[in-house]
């Protein structure tokens, strides 16, 4: 009956979250940046919800919720950050903040 | 002694690693060929060819497995989407124009939405597509609209900013991204045998908590309301915690994005630049007038927020 195994969903998601990794190194603009970010929710949540319904109960599903909660504060917190940056320096170029140094 | 405990374990596997880390460094290749760069378009043309050739082969060796292990019902819905989530995936990351960006991640999203319906997580796939499609793709476009209409003066003859032109560094981005995408992809494909649990989904139980010691059991059908009742029963105070930070995140995008006012002694005039250690206010402002509100961070408070034309 169960034609597809667990590792066809977790290929998918690890293929998103990798994708969306390559996307937040490479990008220079803050809000593409973040939209990586959110690409690689939707690899995590993809895999939660393969491993709740593979393993029959509802633990994905709760986890999948609270990562949506996590993505909404995350968005509107980091575009808040963003509109605050780009009123600064008039520009989305990630580069233009190279002087902050860690 | 690895090769001895490789070969067999390659055997075994749903695909052999080896080839797994062979698709992964030429799909690396083509991503690199086509982030955004100063190169020529054909190149990203032709690696757009490459990762589709990629994606091709790689799904035709997980269909030839999954038509080995059970001829009959190939699950073509998961292909379709999860073919429609990754294509449109490469393209949120290659595109080079923001609001496209986010339009092909609408396309995603509702891609994994479908792939949620397949789970049988029904409700996830809907609030995957009212919380993610609905509402931060619309707060994302506004962002982007706000920001790309000020005309950044990096704009090239194309309206397109030198920053969504070229990317950086592409090429050790894909490399570090598609090795960890490689490694996932052989510890999925070849040490996740003990994950993959042959459990019948439709039969199997689930706890469902009354207060008493020993909570009857109820089948697991994955539906809304046995996972409202998982929820509010054994993750009450994680829900709770959930509305909490959802609450201060609000608050929190209030205050980061408020304008500070300067205010001074003389009424809701401006004085001669101040030192910015004094730039401080009341959270509402002095004035109404829009033109008079001052820009926050900048060290000069003439400079309005919105300035008169």
């Amino acid at each position: 009956m169960e034609t597809l195994a667990l590792q066809h969903y977790l290929a998918v998601g690890a293929i998103l979250f990798g994708i969306g990794l390559i996307g937040f190194m490479c990008r220079r603009n803050l809000i593409v940046m973040f939209l990586c970010t959110e690409l690689m929710f939707q690899g995590v949540a993809i895999n939660l919800v393969a491993f709740g319904h593979f393993w029959g109960n509802f633990s994905g599903q709760a986890f999948t919720i609270f990562v949506l909660v996590i993505a909404a504060a995350e968005a509107s917190l980091a575009l808040g950050l963003v509109v605050l940056l780009f009123r600064q320096k008039n520009t989305l170029d990630a580069d233009a903040w190279r002087e902050l140094k860690g | 002694m690895p090769t001895t405990l490789f070969i067999p374990a390659a055997a075994n596997a749903i695909l052999n690693p080896l080839v797994v880390m062979v698709l992964c460094g030429f799909a690396g290749i083509a991503t690199a060929m086509m982030l955004p760069g100063r190169r020529e378009a054909s190149w990203a043309r032709v690696g757009g060819v490459v990762a589709l050739a990629v994606g091709l082969i790689f799904s035709a060796l997980l269909i030839r497995y999954t038509a080995t292990v059970s001829p009959e019902g190939m699950g073509i819905y998961f292909w379709v989407f999860s073919a429609i989530a990754i294509i449109s995936a490469v393209r949120v990351v290659t595109h080079p124009r923001p609001v496209y960006a986010a339009l092909y991640f609408v396309l995603t999203v509702l891609a994994s939405a479908g792939l949620f319906v397949l789970l049988w997580a029904d409700f996830m796939a809907a609030a995957l597509v009212i919380i993610y499609a609905g509402a931060i793709l619309v707060t994302y476009v506004f962002v982007i609209m706000l920001a790309s209409q000020a005309a950044p003066d990096a704009a090239t003859i194309a309206g397109q900013a030198d920053y969504d032109d070229v990317s950086r560094d592409p090429l050790v981005a894909a490399a570090i991204g598609f090795a960890l995408m490689g490694m996932l992809l052989f510890v999925i494909f070849d040490k996740a045998e003990g994950v993959n649990r042959p459990v019948k989904p439709l039969n199997h139980k689930v706890y469902v908590q009354d207060g008493s010691d020993h909570p009857p059991l109820a089948p697991y059908d994955g539906t809304t309301q046995q996972l409202g009742q998982y929820l509010f029963n054994d993750q009450t105070i994680n829900l709770e915690l959930a509305s909490l930070i959802l609450t201060v995140s609000m608050v929190g995008a209030i205050v980061i994005t408020r304008r500070r006012i300067v205010s001074t002694d003389f009424g809701d005039e401006f004085v001669e630049t101040p030192e910015p250690e004094t730039l401080h206010g009341p959270a509402t402002p002095v004035n109404d007038n829009p033109h008079s509100i001052p820009v926050y961070g900048t060290q000069n408070p003439r400079a309005k927020a919105y300035p008169e034309r």
